[in-house]
């Protein structure tokens, strides 16, 4: 990736292009100024539940093409349940394993491994970006800072991302959590 | 705006880029599972038919959507409308049976017409074939939407329109996010 990030432009009043916009530029910050890892697990995870549906219809598509309809109706109805049990699976994984989490980075200090999760959420037609960042460490300490601002503080006038204040208020962040002030 | 567009591809980084095209494989495989899955609850090859012709008016019209079950234990009868294939060619042609013979072990021949054609199927069933037997069925109409088949008759007879309409919405899917 380029050492710096292409301001990118978006459409400020389109709410889900600017969250998307801010997400990847908390990704930049986490894995630039902070020096923090990324992992990919979570992702790898949902990517690998759709490629698998994919592939169940694909095998399906093969099957029926070779042995024409009434000797494949058994492979059919194994194909198309499995299908939308996969599809069962991948809303719950969503919903509950990834819920509007958009980077996990890794992180060493010391002999203590951190590891960050940053989700985030906007309401339909409302300005606000809800930012939740969670910290965990192999010491057994889970502490999790939430931000609510409006997009205007991070987006100027023309739709460029301000990488600069996104880099401030995330490192703000990173150090009150990293330091031992409890939360709550 | 084209330009935003692939904008917005150019600054998806990898990961991101295999969601979108798993993405547009989810919805295409969905539609796909979906028609299967009903071939294999009707009992039909083809589920859904569009009418072509107007050799059934005034029952069914060119351009009229039809909803095919194919149970093997439910007797053909005569005075039924069945969509049949004539052995080597493609084109599913739906018209009434007429007259039926059947046996004792259940194998049946039967003779279609349409309702507005003037003779019977004979001249357009295959070389020195006089009846229709179980296997050249697809099924037998069940229920129907009227003018909805219009579209795939359409796309059918322009191509070029059904590539259009794909493509657009192949890209929207492939690089609209989330």
């Amino acid at each position: 990736m380029s050492e710096t990030a292409e301001a990118a432009k978006i459409n400020k009043w389109d709410g889900a292009a600017a969250k998307n916009a801010v997400d990847d530029a908390i990704r930049e910050v986490m894995t630039g100024d902070l020096k923090c890892k990324e992992s990919f697990a979570l992702i790898d995870g949902r990517l690998f539940l759709c490629a698998l549906a994919v592939g169940v219809a694909l095998y399906a598509l093969l099957w029926d093409y070779l042995y024409p309809f009434p000797q494949s109706r058994l492979v059919l109805i194994i194909c198309v349940s499995s299908y939308f049990i996969l599809m069962g699976i991948l809303t719950l994984y969503t919903t509950f394993k990834e819920k509007g989490i958009f980077v996990v980075a890794k992180e060493k200090v010391g002999n203590n491994t951190r590891v960050w999760e940053a989700s985030s959420y906007v309401k339909k037609h409302d300005d606000k970006y809800n930012l939740v960042i969670v910290m965990r460490d192999t010491n057994g300490n889970t502490r999790e800072a939430s931000v609510t601002k409006s997009f205007a503080n991070f987006i100027d006038v023309n739709g460029t991302v301000v990488q600069n204040i996104v880099s401030n208020e995330i490192t703000k962040l990173y150090h009150s959590l990293s330091s031992e002030k409890k939360e709550k | 705006m084209l330009e935003s567009l692939f904008d917005d591809v150019r600054r998806m980084n990898k990961r991101q880029f295999m969601y979108q095209v798993l993405s547009f494989g989810m919805i295409v495989s969905s539609a796909l599972m979906i028609w299967k899955g009903l071939m294999v609850v009707t009992g039909s090859e083809s589920p859904i038919v569009v009418v072509l012709s107007g050799s059934m008016e005034p029952a069914f019209h060119r351009g009229d959507l039809l909803f095919l079950t194919n149970y093997p234990e439910e007797p053909v009868r005569v005075g039924e409308i069945v969509v049949f294939k004539v052995e080597g060619r493609d084109i599913p042609i739906v018209h009434r049976v007429l007259k039926l013979h059947e046996k004792n072990n259940g194998t049946v021949k039967f003779l279609t017409k349409g309702d507005n054609n003037s003779v019977d199927d004979r001249g357009l069933y295959a070389q020195g074939q006089l009846w229709l037997t179980k296997k050249d069925v697809v099924g037998r109409a069940r229920g129907f939407l009227p003018y909805v088949g219009m579209v795939t008759i359409y796309m059918n007879e322009y191509p070029k329109f059904k590539f259009a309409v794909l493509a657009c919405l192949a890209i929207y899917v492939l690089v609209h996010r989330e």
